[in-house]
């Protein structure tokens, strides 16, 4: 007779007895008679071919009877038998065996990838099971999609609601000028399963926002960012941070750009170098101050680069090092960055434990919850497109001015209007009277509004600021006025 | 569900924090009634995996044995098996699904950044396909 230990879930089989003895030579014996004194018990340690289920393991006293005669081993009177499970696990699922295998298309396909041996079978196998989710799908989204698609990214998702604009055209290499007015999310997934039939797009056409960004990162393992807004650039950092996924950034502005890698264990974030954001208004926007059309593919392909290289597990990573980069100058320069211990969201005294106003935060409207332009109603001291276009029909004798820079004066102007460049405008006071009627414009009514509240401060009283600058007027008044 | 009290709650986390970078591993020892569990002793394990412990724990079965043990002589019942998972989410992964066992509740504690993150509770099923959720207050 030997005594066998049962281990507490599975007392309900046996009566509820933590402990059975019954008769049997050998181990092999015990567990038969065991089990068919409890046949109910059967099942919990034996599969259906009749052997001990993977997770089991048969003690003998101390020892596994593995390393012992197996089910042939002698068991004595008051010798014990023990119920073992084998347990382990972890986070991730163990490579290789866990990554998906090479088709025979996929091995031709990604051939010279193959034979570096830094990428390898077990590379590209990586690759292929990675899941990475790009934000945007502009600028930078345009060659992170085309080239990660290529080099074998397996699941790629996008988060853009953006339309293909004309304007887009000059830098968003995976649009077309026939995609114009399309959305960029389907243009851009197009563009990439045409490269790659296998591979699995998902596209979140979404504003990323504080209700849906965990969510939706949540499904990837490390997040692409090509925003180009402080309140998404943050959100995507705490999202990040928040879930332990590394956050590839990069910015693009003119002619200089910047990468680095956040949120990666160990390293800084978003916050830690940029704790707050800059006052609005002060950071012009691509759309303001303008870009290389090349720049974001040089940068875009710089967070490419570092998106598979996390991914391999290979070389030295952007991880604590900013990356600049001058287009004009043609330099590269860095920065060593460190995690900052009183940052709010990853440092030791954390204030930020879940997602948070983004627009409030970085002092900007939120564009969604903002009323069409159209139906904005005129305050006091702006004047309309078309009210201008009568009062220069009627021939009113009035100022316009443009606050706009001279290069913007050679694409466009308004017939009559005196180009006087916001930073220069402090200079011309004089030249009018106080009393005089002055409407003021620029491309979208944001510099023209400051040169009214400065005019208004030194005394002016009929000044007026053209709502939607000319970009307004190319809409409302003069078709052939061109936009840029 | 499974309730784990104060005590072996904050020697689980310490525990947690204390491995992190690395996974952490251990025995929850206490009552069953029906379907209601009590963790009142945390015991902590060796974390035996041969290899970066990042994203892997092994639990050896002699250390499993002797927990049960120490439950049985301290009368209480051997009831479940925690494990870390640093800057992950407290899911229950496909590795630790191949290695489970379908008797136990299997606690995972998210570390993120070296602190306590969240934790969920998993019951195994036989075949090692599927999980599910089991209701967790600590």
């Amino acid at each position: 007779m030997a005594k066998v230990l049962i281990p507490t879930p599975l007392r309900q089989f046996t009566g509820k007895q933590d402990a059975v003895s019954v008769p049997g030579g050998t181990v092999g014996e015990v567990l038969s008679a065991l089990t068919a004194q409890y046949p109910d018990l059967r099942k919990q340690i034996f599969n259906d071919e009749g052997k001990l289920r993977s997770f089991v393991n048969v003690y003998l006293n101390d020892e596994d009877i593995r390393y012992l005669a197996k089910n042939e081993t002698p068991a004595a009177d008051g010798d014990t038998v023990s119920l073992v499970p084998s347990i382990a696990g972890g986070s991730t699922a163990a490579p290789p065996a866990e990554t998906p295998a090479l088709t025979k298309d996929e091995i031709l396909r990604y051939s010279r990838h193959l034979i570096i041996p830094e990428v390898g079978m077990e590379g590209q196998q990586k690759l292929k099971a990675a899941k990475v989710l790009l934000v945007g799908a502009g600028g930078l989204g345009a060659p992170l999609g085309l080239y990660l698609t290529a080099a074998g990214i397996g699941h790629i998702g996008i988060v853009d609601f953006d339309v293909v604009d004309f304007t887009n055209l000059q830098r968003q290499v995976i649009h077309s000028t026939r995609d114009v007015g399309r959305k960029k999310i389907d243009s851009a997934a197009e563009k990439m399963v045409a490269i790659n039939p296998e591979l699995k797009v998902t596209k979140h056409e979404v504003a990323l926002s504080s209700e849906n960004a965990l969510d939706i990162l949540k499904d990837y393992d490390l997040v692409v960012d090509g925003t180009d807004n402080f309140p998404t650039r943050y959100l995507v950092n705490d999202a990040c941070v928040l879930l332990g996924k590394p956050n590839v950034y990069g910015s693009i502005f003119r002619f200089e750009g910047q990468s680095t890698i956040f949120a990666y264990p160990g390293g800084p974030c978003y916050r830690c170098l940029y704790p707050e954001p800059p006052p609005p208004g002060l950071v012009p926007s691509c759309a303001e101050g303008g870009v290389l059309g090349i720049l974001p593919g040089t940068i875009g392909l710089i967070q490419a680069t570092e998106t598979v290289k996390l991914i391999l597990g290979i070389g030295e990573s952007l991880v604590g090092r900013l990356l600049l980069y001058d287009a004009l100058g043609m330099r590269f320069r860095e920065l060593k960055l460190r995690p900052n211990p009183e940052c709010p969201v990853c440092g030791d005294h954390r204030t930020i434990t879940k997602l948070i106003d983004y627009h409030q935060f970085c002092g900007v409207p939120n564009p969604l919850s903002a009323a069409p332009a159209q139906e904005t109603k005129l305050n006091e001291g702006e004047i309309s497109v078309t009210e201008l276009k009568q009062k220069l029909d009627r021939g009113d004798d009035f100022v316009l001015i443009d606050v706009r820079e001279p290069h913007e004066y050679q694409i466009c102007a308004i017939p009559g209007a005196k180009l006087i460049p916001l930073g220069e405008f402090p200079k011309h006071v004089e030249e009018f009277a106080a009393d005089a009627d002055i409407v003021i414009h620029c491309k979208s009514g944001g510099r023209s509004a400051r040169a009214c509240g400065f005019l208004r401060q030194n005394g002016f009283q009929k000044v007026r600021n053209v709502v939607g600058g000319i970009l307004a007027w190319s809409d409302q008044v003069d078709p052939s006025v061109p936009k840029y | 569900m499974i309730r784990i009290e104060l005590e072996p709650w904050l020697s689980m986390v310490d525990h947690a924090r204390k491995a992190y970078p690395n996974e952490c591993c251990g025995a929850m020892l206490g009552t069953i009634d029906g379907d209601a569990k009590v963790v009142s002793a945390a015991m902590a394990l060796e974390n035996a995996f041969e290899g970066a412990q990042a994203a892997r724990y092994e639990l050896r079965p002699e250390d499993l044995l002797a927990a049960d043990k120490a439950a049985r002589e301290r009368n209480m019942d051997l009831i479940g098996i925690y494990h870390s998972h640093p800057d992950c989410d407290a899911y229950f992964s496909k590795t630790d699904l191949q290695n489970s066992c379908p008797w136990y509740s299997f606690v995972v504690l998210s570390i993120q950044k070296g602190e306590f993150h969240h934790a969920n509770s998993w019951l195994p099923n036989f075949d090692q396909t599927d999980a599910a959720k089991e209701e967790l207050s600590y």
